[in-house]
């Protein structure tokens, strides 16, 4: 009877202690874990990985969702921080309006009203050859927290990670070195950089104060600036405000308090400070970088014209002056040859 | 800062000059709603490569001019300067009700 039994609970037994075992397998795969990441070593920077002689031995302390940070990394303040450079890295074309007391209600105006300006300008070619992009749902008009987009413009422009990677003093882990934007390399190199008046922090740097707000368009696309400055900072003749009878929402009491307090200060354009004027140039710059494109065609090829044609000239002249001095040996000696004949 | 006397906000600055900090600090010092109260606010940007200074001019119910040149002056003097004349029209209009 029990052999019996035990027969019938053999293959059980057997599944069992092969689960057993391959539970076993799962938790020493968990004790590798923490030497797993997102990307794998052929794909992650080359230049970051590389470890200097002498460079300071791997801390390990931390899980490497979590790396070590100058700066409180929970609070808000290092988290837009983080935000700032990234946009201000992607982002090519940020327009800084100064915004004294919009209420929420003006807020939701101005932005009703940029949206209808935007969504009538047709999509653009952000790259030669590719689809055409519409960008108007793209593009934002933000707030933002003026002293941490300081901070993020220094880091941007001074901070250098791969500099710090290659560096003996930055600390490291076993994923390589620390040089996030909130890291301690990243504090140091920015606090003990010089800005020179030429750099573009220190042009932008005045424009850093009270409360600003940002037009963020992800491409550079003058049709889309001329549309925005159209509706935020219209000019009379260049930039029209819409006509009351197109566009009676323009004229509403709530988005006119709203523009009045919406001043149009600066902007940065792939990584250069445009004050007003400059920006008036690039929203009216026709036919937007494809334009650009075509009149860069068009001067060039006359510049070949003309090069051909100088190139040419002087041949040209020389065998003017040849052939006319040619002619005018032939037409002596026709003159000679008669003269010859009477004479002999 | 008190922004009842003020008829006219007048301020003038170049955003790429640091003296444009307490002209443009003044114009957020000014409650939302100063436009539907009466005042007028006038905001004029000089180029970028102007040498002028930035400059605000305030004018009160009573008439009384105030001309600043913001290169001199910080905002916190500003709104001093200011709120000194609004205090006497204040004590002037709560005498007189």
């Amino acid at each position: 009877m029990t052999r019996i039994i035990s027969r019938a609970a053999r293959p059980c037994l057997r599944r069992l202690s092969s689960e057993a075992s391959t539970l076993r397998g799962a938790f020493s795969l968990g004790a590798y874990a923490h030497n797993f990441s997102t990307s794998d070593a052929q794909h992650a920077t080359p230049g970051l990985r590389s470890i200097p002689e002498g460079a300071q031995p791997p801390i390990d302390i931390a899980p490497a969702t979590k790396p070590p940070s100058a700066r409180p990394i929970d609070t808000r303040k290092s988290q837009m921080i983080r935000t700032y450079t990234s946009l201000l890295r992607t982002t090519p074309l940020i327009l800084f309006f100064q915004h004294s007391n919009l209420t929420a209600v003006e807020w939701a105006a101005v932005r009703r009203e940029l949206k209808k300006a935007l969504d009538g300008v047709p999509p653009v070619n952000v790259m030669p050859g590719a689809e055409p992009v519409d960008l108007s749902s793209k593009v934002q008009l933000q707030v933002l927290r003026t002293n941490m987009l300081n901070v993020a413009l220094k880091l941007v422009e001074f901070y250098d990670p791969e500099a710090a990677a290659a560096s003996k003093a930055t600390p490291r882990t076993s994923k390589g070195p620390i040089v996030h934007d909130l890291s301690k390399a990243a504090y140091e190199q920015v606090k003990s950089a010089e800005i020179s008046p030429e750099s573009a922090y220190a042009q932008i740097e005045p424009l850093m104060v009270g409360p600003l707000a940002g037009l963020i368009i992800p491409a550079v696309s003058p049709a889309h600036v001329a549309a925005a400055l159209s509706v935020l900072a219209p000019v009379p003749g260049k930039f029209p405000a819409p006509t009351r009878r197109k566009n009676p929402g323009y004229y509403d009491p709530t988005f006119q308090n709203g523009l009045a307090k919406l001043v149009l200060i600066g902007g940065r354009i792939e990584g250069k400070v445009f004050d007003q004027a400059g920006i008036h140039w690039v929203g009216g710059i026709e036919g937007g970088l494809d334009g650009l494109r075509a009149q860069l065609v068009a001067i060039l090829q006359g510049a070949g014209l003309g090069i051909t044609s100088t190139l040419e000239g002087g041949s040209r002249s020389l065998w003017l002056a040849l052939e006319g001095r040619k002619e005018q040996l032939e037409e002596e000696s026709k003159k000679d040859a008669p003269a010859d004949a009477s004479s002999s | 800062m008190i922004t009842k006397f003020m008829t006219e906000v007048t301020a003038k600055f170049n955003p790429f000059s640091t003296c444009a900090k307490p002209a443009r600090l003044f114009l957020t010092f000014l409650p939302p709603n100063v436009r539907a109260n009466g005042t007028v606010v006038n905001t004029a940007l000089l180029p970028r490569d102007s040498a002028e200074s930035s400059s605000l001019r305030v004018k009160f119910k009573d008439g009384k001019e105030m001309d600043f040149n913001c290169s001199k002056i910080n905002i916190k003097s500003l709104v001093e300067e200011v709120d000194r004349h609004s205090r006497q029209l204040q004590k002037a209009a709560d005498l007189s009700e």
